[in-house]
């Protein structure tokens, strides 16, 4: 019984945001939330930090020394070829390249840590306290408190129940 | 609502002083080097004319997208885009310095050059006075037109001259297209009368929407430290700044696009532009340019949290104003002069020009209320907010 924990579904988006805004008032944990669509007040009420645009930003940064370390070796280094009198690096031709490769190491990279980190992957079965949180209702998953649930009816829970959730 | 900005006494006189600077080194240059002098003219000219025509744009691109944001200090934009009717009588004033200018307009030179004939149908005097005339009536009209429906909302209120506005703007985006298009070949390219770039309209109407936002956000700025514009949060500054970097990126990408292309083409008639740039000590200048005008703004805009730092993006808009500087000096000078030149006619016509701008936007700007009082999206402007 140690993961027991109060699932509050919600049918309004604002009513969502204001119990959220009274649990965090009285100290109450919220441990995770599920919505149909992201909503910036809760990112900001669960006061989750992210370091995905350092994360990126670094992938760029190596993107960019590793194509046109790339370029440098294949037509400097490797194989030498005379195009219409070009010295062979080129470098104002190597640009559009790397932006593009760039771009491309940013975006894989991305969805790549990204499925780590949230531990994402294809195949996967979703877990989540509600399955209906998929379709059109808000759920929230609130520490076991006394005063939660009553707490949770009053900002207008459609539904409120208790449900052990053990992956959180 | 907001009480009027009002010209003080301070301000009148250090534009004038401005000013008085500004004419002494003209006349300096007219006597000494009166190439030099007449370069100086254009640039500062062409420069601040730039500005108030990214600020137009600016404004008529809030008109036709029905943007929120910026209703509170669409004011602003107002006042500078009445430059306009000033940079008209001073751009005609070039009329005494074709021959210092323009190769083309030297007597005899459609003779001699087979170039220069064939353009000669365009290029010549009077047809290039008559263009002038025809853009700068449409920029005035037109703005003139927008400010006036401005201050007319003020006093009646009503969607009416919003939506007038709106079409009015869509009419003055297309002209400015194709007229500011024709104004830079006219002005700026036809100094190297033998070069041409397809690009190089796209590339001078982005620098001037570029500058004008950065200008118009620093104004915003300097107001809101001088105690107007108190609503200014750091969601204006996150949309000035977005504003500024999304520019930022595409004045590099036209700046690049056109290098790209005539370097690897590597056509004679093309790479002399190239070539003046990168010869005589003008180097230098070429990669200040590009890490002034596109990798700081790039680089410092792109954190999250510094984009709406109000004391970064002003710094940011700081270096803009050199960085635009040096971009019209280097798209203007080498054509004018072998080596870089840079002493009191350059310092001094720029602050001329600038204290002349500043002091029609000051004259202007105190004329109307801060704050539109009957803007339809006025109440978004003042309570802004993003995530």
């Amino acid at each position: 019984m140690q993961n027991m924990t109060i699932i509050g579904v919600f049918d309004d988006e604002q009513k969502f945001v204001s119990a959220m805004e009274d649990l965090k008032a009285n100290s109450i944990t919220i441990k995770e939330v599920y919505t149909p669509y992201p909503i910036h007040d809760v990112f900001h009420l669960l006061e989750r930090k992210t370091r995905f645009t350092y994360a990126a930003f670094l992938y760029g940064v190596a993107a960019v020394i590793g194509v046109l370390g790339f370029l440098y070796y294949t037509s400097v280094i490797d194989w030498p070829l005379n195009f219409g009198g070009k010295p062979t690096n080129a470098f104002p031709s190597f640009i559009v390249i790397t932006i593009i490769l760039t771009i491309l190491s940013i975006t894989i990279l991305s969805l790549f840590t990204f499925s780590i980190v949230a531990r994402v992957y294809p195949g996967k079965t979703p877990k989540m306290p509600d399955i209906r949180s998929t379709d059109d209702k808000f759920v929230m998953v609130v520490d076991r408190h006394s005063s939660a649930s009553a707490m949770l009816k009053e900002n207008g829970a459609t539904e409120v129940y208790e449900k052990e959730v053990e992956y959180l | 609502m907001e009480t009027k900005f009002t010209l003080n006494q301070r301000y009148k006189i250090i534009c004038f002083g401005l000013i008085i600077i500004g004419i002494a080194a003209f006349v300096y240059g007219y006597l000494t080097n009166p190439t030099e002098a007449w370069a100086n003219l254009l640039l500062n000219n062409y420069y601040f004319l730039s500005i108030a025509i990214g600020a137009s744009f600016f404004m008529a691109l809030q008109y036709i997208t029905q943007s929120g944001w910026s209703a509170m200090f669409k004011r602003v934009p107002e006042a500078m885009s009445s430059f306009i009717p000033v940079a008209a009588i001073v751009m005609l004033l070039i009329f005494f310095g074709m021959d210092h200018l323009y190769h083309w307009a030297h007597h005899g030179a459609a003779e001699t050059d087979p170039v220069i004939a064939h353009k000669a149908p365009y290029l010549n005097i009077p047809f290039f006075f008559i263009r002038i005339v025809i853009y700068f009536s449409l920029w005035m009209v037109l703005t003139h037109l927008l400010r006036k429906f401005s201050i007319q909302e003020d006093l009646e209120g009503g969607l009416k001259y919003f939506e007038k506005s709106e079409l009015y703007s869509k009419i003055y985006i297309f002209l400015l297209g194709f007229t500011f298009s024709l104004a830079s070949f006219d002005w700026i390219m036809s100094l190297d009368v033998h070069w041409f770039s397809n690009i190089f309209a796209l590339k001078m109407f982005v620098t001037g929407f570029y500058h004008g936002v950065a200008m118009l956000a620093l104004i915003v700025i300097l107001l809101h430290e001088r105690g107007h514009y108190k609503e200014l949060n750091s969601s204006h500054m996150m949309d000035f700044s977005r504003y500024i970097f999304m520019l930022s990126i595409l004045w590099g990408y036209f700046f690049f696009a056109q290098f790209m292309l005539i370097w690897f083409s590597n056509i004679p008639e093309e790479t002399i532009y190239y070539a003046k740039m990168w010869n005589n000590g003008w180097k230098a200048l070429f990669y200040v340019n590009i890490v002034l005008n596109w990798f700081l703004p790039f680089m410092i805009l792109m954190s999250k949290k510094a984009d709406r730092n109000r004391q970064i993006v002003k710094w940011v808009a700081i270096i803009l104003i050199f960085g635009q500087w040096i971009d019209m000096y280097i798209h203007i000078f080498p054509a004018i002069t072998i080596t870089p030149v840079f002493g009191f006619i350059e310092i001094g016509a720029f602050l001329g020009f600038a204290g002349l701008f500043a002091l029609v936007f000051g004259y202007t700007l105190s004329k109307a209320a801060m704050i539109p009082a009957n803007h339809p999206y006025l109440e978004e402007s003042l309570y802004h907010h993003v995530e």
